[in-house]
């Protein structure tokens, strides 16, 4: 892998200069042909062969959801005192999962990294499927989920209101909001190139649903000029929810009694673990998809190194507030905070609290070592690790803190079920399911984000151009 | 019409006209105008018709056939609404006297367990018997009874019962099953021989003369009397020491030392001892007076767990170790009843024994005097027994009155009854109210004896081990359907029936009088019409019936003199004593705290109450000391076989810290093969029960192994240490007299918020955990107030057992003995309540009335709340555990109280039915609530009166006083919330320093 850097600039210093974001020869009629194209050919036998694996675990969790309607919360592990587990476990989890997308879309873009163009689409839709992945939780994890809809707050003519200091209702529009604009912003993005494969398709059938999707686009400088407005608004609304959705997330936790969940550190600790376990899955799913979709010039060695560096970073940030937690036990003096920290550690579930520490702790170190941020190897061993570790740790926080609070007398251990097992591989059957369903019929990198890097967006600027 | 509009005089020709005959003003025009409607359109004054001429059609006003038609449509309409599965209501055409809708009737009533007899009040409502409590009138019981006796409502409503007589299986009449049994007698009677009755113990004078009414028509009649859990040791005992069969009434209220020779009286078995106890445990200072209890126990007891010195003693050495006592008292000058031989027994402190708790133990005794008793376990070997009367008899006991009673069979009757029975003699046998079958020990002997029985009949209620040996199956009532009468000490008791036979069913009493009159003796109709006639005899003048019924009791003293000791018999008891020494190990056979005998192995509610020791549900492991455990390399839940005499068992293993050393203990009641309920739960303990009555309960010899595997044990507790944290205080009597509070002082929690305001009430709830003996009363309470459902035993093994209220059960100190502590704990209504401000939909809130309450219909189920509750009190409905229940079940529910679906989050609600019960009967009077009129369900169940209800606004309440006091401390009070129930810390008496702690 060449990682070129341009050298024409002779008035830069070698190693300021930003390398290029793509490699060899990418014009527009090139990139269009390579990514629009893509789902006008027919999928391969692997992609079939995947999507029955992935369906069928989703059929696996559909089953697994229906059985506990059928049955009650009783068909899994939760029990007294750990009234919470999987399921709310499950939905940390990928809520968390879902910041990756919104970061690197709409952070990274008020930030102006440009790196972020090329594999913003996927992890914007990434996002999306995981929040889907997440609300499936609230809803089924409910004694009576046919009354789910009782949480929102609604005029009905039993006169009877939600109570707004409960942060599950917080939970509630967080999770809306956040799915919302996610949605919209995702949405926008997609316009200009559903007008493009709109424009290239033979297909009748699917001319009319792209014509129908791109709402009228066609490239003036007028609809550019609403585009790029909007797309500017929606990432500064979006910034605020990628650090809103997982606080608000953590107050359920923050704003209990429960001995290991009342820390004020919990909402940036959150935000931090939720882009750590994002980024992971998001370079997990990315080298896949370079490889297989054959678009290693566009998805470089470069961006990988780039979300390799947050990941580290966010790994950092993991380990002092792990630390500041100790710290806290320590300090406050209290026993009970005491005897939850030292749960994780040295408790009947104390293999959880290691296995959180090394994934998300240990692990990620070796990406100080340019050699491993580059290597496949290395990366996807980090990659699945932190989304071990950042599931175990939710594990952490939600079991250990309660199967052991107050009264020893209600202290009790919790065994999960096969149900339990089958929800959770069902979600990750759904996400992997819409991931490659959208590789196939929708553009997975946004190509008029990738034009404007490209040199000829730029005249004047003289940068990037001699590859051209 | 012209009176409801003023008159306006002749109107002016109008401008504009509605009509010709207006503008031209005919006299109907103008009437018209003048008039608000048209006629016909109301229902007086002149009808269109009549203003129009027109023949009379109909007497009806539109006006009045609209309101007809919406009326006959809102009618047809109400007519119609059916909802889905409503069934038919049908309403009272002739109202049953006494039965209001919607209001309780308490009737009087009793019932009995063995010899012991419960005086009752029975709550029915629309005619269902639904909650009981002991009889407050009765000088004894003073309103209390037992958990077992609170279940028992449960049973009337039992789906196995036998509904109709059987005979080979097919459902016959009466008439053709009385005939059957009559021609039996009848043949019998004629050819001379013998028939076999076996019925429980006889505490009825009125079965008694029935009984002998029976004997005296059918002279080869041989009764037994027969109690399987009753301890046989203890019989055998009664008849050395005394001569006769006795009963001992323990009167704690007398005792300053009480010694326990593994005697568990304060297991909720015996209202009236626990009372006492609680009597003198609910200290208000530390001068106030206090007894102190001294157990000498090989398993830890409930006893046990509330003493102030306890010492580990295997049953095998009980007796030697009294009679070493007695001995000692004597040297110290304590006179030795005539003719009492203690040569055998070695002086001084027995083996083991800490030389110091000796001393002290021996100085307590010969202190309190007359003021010290000794009581010994029923399943305790009979020299312990023949001790603990010698004891008492020297130190002239008055806290123990010995009563002479009739006598019961033992193991060793029943074995020759079962010869008997085997050679051929006896020409019929009834079994009645027991079951043999299953609780004697040699059951398949037993069962091949009774099979040479040509007519054998089973009279009972749910068909069990017995009835399926037998042709003839004679249902019986359950007690609440019947009459009967009891004599208990200070007082003769009546059972009334509270509610109509469910069945095709008849009391067993009706059957004998039956065979009475078809043995040709002249006898009332029916058992109610022979135990009236028998009382209008017995009543003293100026009682009548209907007032005895009323109260349910006659106050009476009894009149038999008390049986003397007789001294002589110690010295076989004593050499025997001495001599007896323990092979392999013990193994102590007690009756299931919850199944008893087994006759309650077929109630749920029992067999979810968690053990008070062990809290286990569901099953009775053998509880093996810390020790030996050790030795075989037993973990708690392994299976292992216990084999003795060749019986070997296969169950479950829980560790006993505080249990002797080489002792195992086993309930019995369990591993039943008949009944719904009872069916497969535990293991049958019975075939260890010994032939010999002397030690029928306590062998030795038992061998223990590990088995391999597990079974996942039942428990609702499985960590049992306080961790060092504040949640149960305890003091001694010297802690308590100088600084109550402990080390406790935390920080003066403040708050930022302003307090909550309670207008009228403020509810609150002390418990004293120093009358707390852990019984569980108030568990059982609660379940049938409250309609707490029952999980079954992998539910409970999952945590999801649904008591509104738990037993804390902790243990301090070291493994071999140690300090144990009971907690009651239930919802504290907290006023900063944490479950209050998670719930997303408000369906948990505060009352103004300071109630934590909960709106079932709203819950979601996010359990939440439940999580953030520090005390987790909270149950949740994990499954279905009550839609699918059917009659005669759902007959046993508390109307006023909501049955939960599943998904739904439930907790203890201070029984706000209770609350507005008393608050709307107040407030029909026109007056204040008074103080202590108001009861929760778990308080009127204590026994011990550890719980206290009231509200807390009123200074002068009970309640209000508890709160001040200064053992008062509240769980978890440094989180702020503000609890509504103040505990009282425990209080331990001891005699040595750190007593508690040595083997």
């Amino acid at each position: 892998m060449k990682l070129d850097a341009a050298t024409s600039a002779g008035d830069i210093p070698e190693g300021l200069v930003e390398p290029s974001l793509y490699v060899g020869k990418v014009t527009p009629g090139s990139l269009d042909d390579q990514v629009l194209a893509f789902p006008e050919t027919r999928p391969p036998r692997q992609w079939y062969f995947a999507l029955a694996i992935t369906l069928t675990a989703a059929l696996i969790g559909v089953i697994s959801i229906g059985y506990t309607f059928y049955l009650g919360i009783g068909a899994w592990g939760n029990t007294s005192p750990v009234f919470w587990a999987f399921d709310i476990i499950n939905f940390v989890f990928w809520v968390g999962i879902g910041h990756a997308g919104t970061l690197i879309s709409a952070i990274l873009f008020l930030f102006r990294k440009r790196w972020r163009n090329a594999i913003a689409r996927f992890a914007e839709a990434m996002t999306i499927f995981a929040v889907i992945c997440a609300v499936i939780f609230p809803l089924i994890h409910v004694g009576r989920p046919w009354l789910a809809y009782w949480l929102f707050p609604y005029p009905n003519q039993r006169a009877l209101w939600t109570n707004f200091r409960s942060p599950l209702l917080w939970d509630v529009f967080a999770v809306n909001t956040y799915f919302s604009v996610s949605l919209m912003f995702w949405y926008l993005g997609l316009i200009p190139d559903i007008a493009s494969m709109r424009d290239r398709t033979t297909s009748k059938l699917r001319k009319v649903i792209y014509t129908v999707l791109a709402m009228g686009w066609r490239g003036a400088a007028t609809h550019w000029q609403h585009y790029e407005k909007a797309y500017l608004l929606l990432a500064g609304l979006a910034t605020g929810l990628v650090l809103s959705v997982h606080s608000v997330v953590s107050f359920d936790f923050a704003t209990s009694v429960v001995p290991g969940w009342h820390m004020t550190i919990f909402p940036p600790y959150f935000v931090a673990g939720a882009i750590f376990a994002g980024f992971a899955m998001v370079v997990m799913v990315l080298v896949v998809v370079r490889e297989t979709m054959q678009l290693k010039n566009l998805i470089t060695m470069r961006h990988l190194d780039v979300m390799n560096k947050v990941i580290l970073a966010m790994s950092c940030i993991m380990g002092y507030s792990y630390m500041m937690e100790g710290f806290t036990a320590w300090y406050s003096m209290n026993e009970y905070l005491h005897h939850a920290f030292m749960n994780i550690i040295t408790g009947t579930y104390g293999w959880a609290g290691w296995v959180t520490i090394s994934c998300n702790i240990l692990i990620p170190q070796i990406l100080w070592f340019k050699k491993a941020r580059s290597s496949y190897f290395w990366m996807i061993l980090v990659a699945v690790g932190v989304t071990i570790g950042m599931w175990f740790e939710r594990f952490v926080i939600i079991v250990i803190s309660l199967h052991q609070d107050y009264l020893p007398s209600a202290w009790r251990i919790y065994k999960p079920t096969m149900v339990d097992f089958g929800v959770l591989l069902g979600t990750f059957g759904i996400f992997f399911t819409l991931v490659l369903l959208f590789a196939r019929v929708l553009p997975v990198i946004a190509t008029t984000e990738v034009k404007a890097i490209l040199p000829d967006a730029q005249p004047s600027h003289h940068g990037d151009d001699h590859h051209a | 019409m012209k009176t409801r509009l003023p008159d306006h005089g002749p109107l002016e020709t109008p401008r504009f006209w509605r009509t010709l005959e207006e503008r031209i003003e005919t006299p109907e025009a103008q009437q018209a105008a003048h008039d608000e409607f048209l006629p016909g359109a109301i229902p007086t004054g002149p009808s269109y018709d009549d203003v129009h001429g027109l023949p009379p059609q109909s007497g009806v006003s539109r006006r009045d056939f609209l309101g007809l038609v919406s009326a006959a449509a809102a009618l047809a309409a109400t007519v119609a609404c059916d909802r889905k599965g409503q069934g038919t209501v049908v309403p009272y055409t002739k109202r049953p006297v006494e039965v209001v809708p919607g209001v309780a009737n308490y009737y009087a009533s009793a019932t009995h367990e063995g010899r012991r007899v419960y005086p009752l009040l029975v709550k029915t409502r629309e005619g269902r018997p639904i909650h009981l409590t002991g009889n407050d009138e009765h000088p004894g019981v003073k309103g209390k009874t037992s958990p077992r006796t609170m279940a028992d409502v449960l049973r009337l409503y039992d789906p196995d019962r036998l509904r109709a007589p059987k005979a080979e299986g097919r459902i016959i009449g009466w008439s053709d099953a009385e005939s059957r049994l009559h021609a039996a007698l009848a043949g019998a009677k004629a050819a001379g021989k013998p028939v076999l009755l076996i019925s429980g113990a006889v505490a009825s004078p009125s079965r008694k003369a029935l009984l002998a009414d029976l004997k005296a028509a059918l002279p080869t009649l041989e009764h037994l009397a027969y109690e399987p859990a009753a301890g046989d040791a203890a019989e055998v005992a009664g008849l050395a020491s005394y001569g006769q069969p006795v009963d001992l009434q323990p009167r704690l209220d007398k005792a300053k030392v009480i010694l326990s020779l593994g005697a568990d009286f304060l297991n909720g078995e015996d209202p009236e001892a626990q009372a006492a106890w609680g009597a003198q445990r609910r200290l208000k200072s530390a001068h106030d007076p206090i007894n102190r209890l001294w157990v000498l126990e090989g398993p830890l007891t409930l006893t046990g767990t509330n003493a102030d010195q306890r010492v580990p003693v295997a049953p095998s050495r009980l007796g030697a170790a009294a009679f070493a006592l007695a001995k000692e008292l004597a040297a110290k000058g304590v006179a030795l009843p005539a003719g009492t031989d203690l040569s055998g027994i070695p002086a001084g402190a027995p083996a083991g024994f800490p030389a110091a708790t000796w001393s002290s133990l021996v100085k307590d005794l010969r202190t309190a005097g007359r003021n010290a008793v000794v009581l010994c376990g029923a399943q305790m070997p009979a020299e312990a027994h023949q001790a603990a009367h010698l004891l008492n008899a020297m130190l002239g006991s008055e806290a123990v009155g010995v009563r002479a009673t009739e006598p019961l069979a033992t193991v060793k009757e029943l074995e020759a009854a079962a010869q008997k029975m085997a050679s051929g003699a006896y020409a019929a046998a009834i079994f009645w109210d027991v079951n043999p079958a299953y609780t004697f020990p040699k059951a398949a002997a037993w069962k091949a004896a009774v099979a040479k029985v040509p007519v054998r009949a089973w009279i009972g209620q749910v068909e069990d081990e017995t009835a399926a040996q037998c042709q003839l199956l004679l249902p019986e009532n359950h007690w609440l359907e019947s009459w009967g009468d009891y004599a208990t000490p200070g007082a003769a008791v009546l059972q009334q029936p509270a509610i109509g036979t469910l069945y095709d069913t008849r009391p067993g009493e009706d059957i004998l009088l039956g065979a009475l009159k078809a043995l040709g003796t002249n006898a009332p109709d029916g058992y109610h019409a022979y135990l009236q006639a028998r009382w209008k005899k017995e009543l003293p003048f100026g009682t009548s019936f209907e007032q005895a019924l009323h109260d349910g009791l006659v106050k009476a003293e009894a009149k038999t003199p008390a049986p003397a000791f007789k001294g002589a018999s110690v010295a076989a008891a004593a050499k025997k004593a001495a001599a007896s020494k323990a092979e392999g190990l013990e193994l102590v056979l007690f009756p299931g705290f919850a199944t008893h005998d087994g006759r309650h192995a077929n109630n749920s509610w029992l067999q979810e109450t968690p053990d008070p020791i062990t809290k286990m549900t569901w099953d009775n492991p053998v509880a093996v000391s810390v020790q030996d455990a050790k030795a075989l390399g037993i973990e708690e839940g392994d299976l292992v076989t216990l084999s003795l005499d060749g019986v070997t068992v296969k169950l479950p293993a829980v560790i006993q810290p505080g249990q002797a050393q080489g002792v195992l203990a086993l309930a019995l009641g369990y591993g039943r093969t008949t009944g719904g309920v009872a069916k497969g739960v535990g293991v049958d303990a019975f075939p260890f029960l010994g032939l010999d009555p002397a030690s029928a309960n306590a062998r030795t010899g038992a061998r223990l192994a590990k088995a391999g595997g597990r079974k996942e044990l039942s428990r609702t507790q499985s960590h049992h240490r306080m961790e060092g944290r504040d949640l149960v205080r305890s003091l001694t009597m010297d802690e308590f007299a100088h600084n109550p509070q402990g080390h406790h002082h935390g920080p003066e929690l403040v708050t930022l918020y302003e307090e909550q305001r309670f207008p009228d009430h403020k509810w609150g709830m002390v418990i004293d955990l120093a009358a707390c003996t852990g019984c569980s009363a108030c568990v059982v309470a609660c379940q049938s107030e409250n309609n707490v459902p029952v999980v079954g035993p992998e539910q409970v093994a999952r945590g999801r057992e649904m008591h509104w209220i738990r037993i804390d059960r902790y243990y301090e100190g070291e493994l071999e003995n140690p300090k144990v502590v009971h907690q009651p704990m239930l919802c504290q209504h907290c006023d900063n309540a944490p479950c209050e401000n998670v719930c997303p939909v408000n369906a948990t809130n505060h009352s103004p009335e300071g109630l934590n309450q909960m709106a079932y219909n709203r819950c979601v189920g996010t359990r939440y709340c439940a999580n953030n509750c520090p005390y987790k009190v909270r149950r949740f409905n994990f499954l279905e555990y009550t839609a699918y229940k059917t009659e005669p079940e759902t007959l046993a529910y508390n109307p006023e109280v909501t049955v939960r679906p599943r998904g739904v989050m439930e907790k203890c609600s201070f029984c706000v039915q209770r609350i507005n019960d008393v608050k709307i009967r107040a407030k029909g009077d026109g007056r204040a609530i008074l103080d202590g009129e108001i009861t929760t369900a778990c308080m009127a169940g204590c026994s011990s009166d550890a719980i206290v209800f009231g509200d807390l606004k009123d200074p002068k309440s009970k309640v209000s006083q508890l709160v001040a006091a200064s053992r008062a401390y509240r769980v978890l009070e440094e989180l702020g919330v503000k609890p509504a129930i103040t505990y009282l810390a425990d209080l331990k008496n001891p005699a040595v320093e750190g007593g508690h702690h040595e083997a």
